[in-house]
Formats: structure tokens, C-alpha cells, sequence
């Protein structure tokens, strides 16, 4: 998927910001992670007769300003999940190599982490989140990381922006190259969180413009 | 990894009277912070009854053969959430008509809201308090549910406890423990549970709910001291049970089953037959009910005859802080040397 670089990514900050009409989209299909993957036995025979992660894809566009990085990612949801009281959120990561090859289905592992940005419907700020593998998550590098999310006509619009740079245990985005990121989606009405989700089973190239 | 010692608690159902001075010890000490309105670490429930949350025992977890099995993911509203009371207006306006009663909404559950149901038909109906607290288990179903090893049993105790920096909310560990002892706070989203008194243990203090508690029903100490009451009561004379031992997690709770006077026949006289049925006791406690409900009419019989018995005087209690094993320590002077501490840090 190409990467414009555009002048300010300030313009395209908000899901309606009309920026996004001329920025091209790509459909990137989801399974739901699978069942043998999950970290632990519970895991595996609380969802065995449960479906899960049924969303079949999500679009994805994205732009930079040579600075930072803003991706406008939106999925099919007929009932919005704030997470509001006990309830569960709705929430989508972007996931980004740090080193090596991670493989996205593994969340990575200890010599190939990968980190991602988070964001949940019950938060008002987006996460970084370190991975060396399925279970592993832990608090990851800022990267200047934000979520700015609509819902509107069973429709979930998220534009997350990021620094491109990173730092030693952050993945960094360089123009002018091709890096990799991969989707998880949790729906949250249907008791969605951690390994229970929706993702890409594969990466997606980014072809950032220099 | 497997704890060195386990801390473990005796309750004797045959004493407790159902007063709730150790759920309020624990309210007052632990779940008084915003988001714990309604946790419960300590109820004590009316038996048979659906206790709390409402229907606990059928909403599965655990372990069958070894394998992790499904449960149900409480709500609040099973587990009763917290009322505000009309104090002001029914005790202090003088308004004698105004009765007391909850002004947040019509609550239908709550801890102990089977109070006074019970079982059994008159003149043979029967009910008993169930005091119930994490069971700090041996092999603790909460712990291996955690997708983020969020959950550990301490090694020097074997208790189980939380780590909120970990938590995410995601609660399968709510799902998993068959004893439905977990508690989401909606407030700082991440579970909360019984931590038995870890802070106060750590200091030779008894949990707030063995020492608070007036009828001298429970039992503390380590599961292998020898020389201390549990030890004698699960191992040495088997009357001490765990609860829903079908679950395969190995708590390290353990109830003293309860006696009750004998059945009427329809002339009201008293007949040879157990007021409570053998088969629900044996419902909460397996099949070793029968033989420890045998032994402990026995020595009480003995007892009462004018014999000694070591299990009655055991259980009895005469001497309180016999029941608490290496917590023996005055909450008091703790707190005395906790303020030295903090002055002579602040120097």
C-alpha cells in the first residue's frame, strides 16, 4: 500500500478530515486469530463453541509528512461497545516490525518484537505496546502514538498517528522505504479482548513516498 | 512454581452465628476505596441458598479431570452492587413514618440475601452460615486462565494475589474460579480479590476476619505446621473440608461440615435421621462429609459424657490465640511500630 507524503498530517488528524477523500484504500482481509494460538488452556475451551473475530476485513489508508505517520483505518460494526461500566470496549491495534521478521500471528518473539498502537473505545488516549511473542505484551516506547475515533452508520473510523522515528525498542518508519503493518480488531459487544479478536493474518507492505 | 508453605484457614460452621463482623472487618479494611462499593472479599451466605453472586455453584470454571472448563462471567448485579440508604431523612428528620430502606434504585440481590430461606419442611427445615473468602488454592484455576501471567501465588505463602499493574480487565480469571471470588472494578478496570491479608500476615497479624471474628470460628496457620490446629484438623482427624472439591483446584479453606439436632416425625417426636440431608452436605464437601460428620458427633458425644477430646477442645477454642498459629501479633503494637518507622524516616 503506498504511503503519500503529504504537507501536514495535521490535515488529516480527525476521521472526517476531508483529506482522507483522495488518499486511496486497501481492503485487507481478517480471520479471527486462531483458537490453538491463544496463551492458555482457559482461553482455548471458554471459546471453543463461541465465534469470534468475524470481521472479514478492514480498509486501511495512510499518509506521512516526512515527520509522522497518520493511518485511517475503519471496519464494519453494527453495535458500537464503549466498554462502559463492565461491559467490554471495541478496540484496533496497528502492529509495526521492530526487528527481524516477526510473525504477526505470534505477536512476535523475544528476537524479533514487534510493537503497536492501541486504542480502545473506552479510552481517551491511544497506547504503544511492546510484543516479543503471544502473551507478552508489555508498555512500549512512546512514539508521540494518538487514536481519534467515530462511529457512525455501523461503521468504526480510527485515525491513528505516530511519529515515523523510533527508538530501540519502537519500530521505526523511514521514507522513502517499504515497511510492514498488520490490524487487530476486538469486538467488544461480543465479550472481545486480548487473543479473542479479529487480525490480519499476514502484513500489508507500506510503501512510504520519499 | 510451587509455594514453599501455604497459609490456610479452618472455618467451623458449627459456631458461626451469621453476624457479618467479618465481612465489615474486611469492608472497613480493604474494599472501602472508589470502585469497591459493592465487593464482597468476605461474605458469609445463608445455606442452602444461591449465595453470592446469585447461583455461584452452577456457573462453572475450575478444572474436570485436569482440563479447564468454561464458567459463566458474573455480573454486578449477581454479586448485588451497593445501595445508599435514606439515613438522613428516616433517623434524623424526625419523621417516624419515613422506615429506612435503600433510595438507589430497587435492589433484588445482595451478600446473604437467601437470609432466613434455608431447607428442609418444619418442623424439619435446617439453614447454616457459609463464610467464604479466596481459597487461595493450590491450584489456583484464576491464575492459569490469566492471559497475562497477571495472577501469581506468593512463594513464601502460597497466597494468591493480583498484580494491578498487569491486570488488563479482561477477567477470564472472573470466568475461571469456580468459587466466583474475583471482583471487577469498573473504576480502575482490573479485577480485585481477597488478598488474606497479606500486609497484616507479613507482620504475625491474623487476617481481619479471623481475628474481628466474636464466635472464635476461624483457624489460621500454615498447612504443614504440625503443631498448629489446621494441620490436626485436615490431616490428622480429616474433619476440616474443602469446598467443591470436584473443581480439582485444591483450596486452602476448609469448613468444619455442620451438625444440627435431630429430625421430628410426624408426632414431633425426635427420630434417628440427620436434620441436614447427607447428600447436600455431600454436595458442598464430597463424600468425605459422611465420615467426618460421624467422628465429630462422636467426640461430642464423648465429650458431653464427661470424657476429654482433643478435637472438641480443639475446635472449642478456649485459649483464642491458640487458633491462629505464628499470627499472634497485637494489630495494635504494629500499628505502634509502623508510626515509629515513619518517624524515623521522617527523622
Amino acid at each position: 500500500m503506498r504511503v503519500q507524503n503529504v504537507r501536514s498530517i495535521a490535515d488529516y488528524a480527525e476521521p472526517q478530515s476531508p483529506g482522507w477523500g483522495t488518499v486511496g484504500s486497501t481492503d485487507v482481509e481478517m480471520v479471527p486469530a486462531p483458537l490453538g494460538l491463544q496463551p492458555n488452556e482457559y482461553v482455548q475451551v471458554s471459546w471453543e463453541e463461541r465465534p469470534y473475530g468475524l470481521l472479514e476485513q478492514a480498509s486501511l489508508r495512510a499518509v506521512h509528512d516526512g515527520a509522522k505517520i497518520a493511518v485511517h483505518l475503519s471496519w464494519a460494526d453494527a453495535q458500537p461497545s464503549t466498554g462502559a461500566g463492565e461491559g467490554f470496549p471495541d478496540g484496533a491495534a496497528l502492529a509495526f516490525p521492530v526487528r527481524g521478521e516477526p510473525e504477526l500471528m505470534l505477536m512476535g518473539s523475544p528476537d524479533a518484537p514487534m510493537q503497536f498502537v492501541q486504542w480502545q473505545a473506552s479510552k481517551k488516549e491511544a497506547r504503544s505496546v511492546l510484543a516479543k511473542g503471544i502473551g507478552s505484551s508489555r508498555p512500549g516506547e512512546p512514539v508521540d502514538e494518538t487514536a481519534k475515533a467515530s462511529w457512525s452508520g455501523g461503521l468504526w473510523t480510527v485515525v491513528f498517528t505516530r511519529s515515523l522515528a523510533g527508538s530501540g525498542e519502537s519500530a521505526s518508519l523511514v521514507p522513502g522505504s517499504t515497511s510492514q503493518i498488520g490490524i487487530a480488531v476486538w469486538n467488544g459487544s461480543n465479550e472481545e479482548r486480548a487473543g479473542i479478536k479479529a487480525v490480519s493474518p499476514d502484513w500489508t507492505a507500506l510503501s512510504l513516498d520519499p | 512454581m510451587t509455594s514453599k508453605r501455604q497459609v490456610a484457614m479452618v472455618i467451623d460452621l458449627n459456631k458461626c452465628i451469621g453476624c457479618q463482623t467479618c465481612t465489615i472487618a474486611c469492608k472497613t479494611q480493604w474494599t472501602n476505596r472508589e470502585g469497591m462499593e459493592g465487593m464482597w472479599w468476605n461474605t458469609v451466605a445463608t445455606a442452602p441458598g444461591e449465595g453470592t453472586p446469585k447461583g455461584w455453584e452452577k456457573m462453572g470454571g475450575g478444572f474436570r479431570k485436569g482440563k479447564a472448563q468454561p464458567g459463566k462471567l458474573p455480573k454486578q448485579g449477581e454479586f448485588g452492587t451497593a445501595w445508599n440508604f435514606n439515613t438522613d431523612a428516616a433517623l434524623f428528620q424526625g419523621d417516624t413514618h419515613n422506615t429506612l430502606g435503600p433510595i438507589t434504585g430497587d435492589p433484588d440481590w445482595g451478600t446473604n440475601w437467601d437470609e432466613d430461606v434455608g431447607g428442609g419442611e418444619y418442623p424439619n427445615s435446617f439453614q447454616f452460615y457459609i463464610p467464604r473468602i479466596c481459597n487461595h488454592c493450590t491450584k489456583p484455576a484464576c491464575m492459569e486462565a490469566c492471559p497475562r501471567g497477571a495472577i501469581f501465588k506468593r512463594e513464601e505463602d502460597g497466597i494468591v494475589v493480583i498484580n494491578e499493574d498487569h491486570c488488563r480487565g479482561f477477567r477470564f480469571c472472573q470466568e475461571a474460579c469456580p468459587y466466583k471470588e474475583i471482583y471487577y472494578n469498573t473504576v480502575s478496570g482490573v479485577s480485585q480479590k481477597c488478598i488474606m491479608c497479606a500486609p497484616r500476615l507479613e507482620e504475625g497479624v491474623p487476617t481481619a476476619c479471623s481475628r474481628q471474628c466474636p464466635g472464635r470460628v476461624r483457624f489460621l496457620g500454615f498447612l504443614d505446621d504440625e503443631d498448629g490446629p489446621i494441620h490436626k484438623l485436615v490431616y490428622q482427624y480429616k474433619v476440616a473440608l474443602a469446598l467443591h472439591p470436584e473443581y480439582e483446584t485444591e483450596p486452602n479453606v476448609f469448613y468444619i461440615p455442620p451438625l444440627a439436632p435431630p429430625s421430628f416425625d410426624d408426632e414431633g417426636n425426635p427420630i434417628d435421621e440427620d436434620r441436614i440431608p447427607l447428600d447436600y452436605l455431600e454436595s458442598l464437601f464430597g463424600k468425605e462429609v459422611g465420615p467426618a460428620v460421624e467422628l465429630l458427633k462422636a467426640e461430642k458425644a464423648k465429650k458431653k459424657a464427661g470424657s476429654d477430646s482433643d478435637l472438641m477442645d480443639t475446635l472449642i477454642a478456649r485459649n483464642w490465640m491458640d487458633m491462629f498459629g505464628p499470627f499472634t501479633t497485637n494489630p495494635k503494637d504494629v500499628a505502634r511500630t509502623l508510626e515509629q518507622r515513619v518517624q524515623n524516616r521522617q527523622g
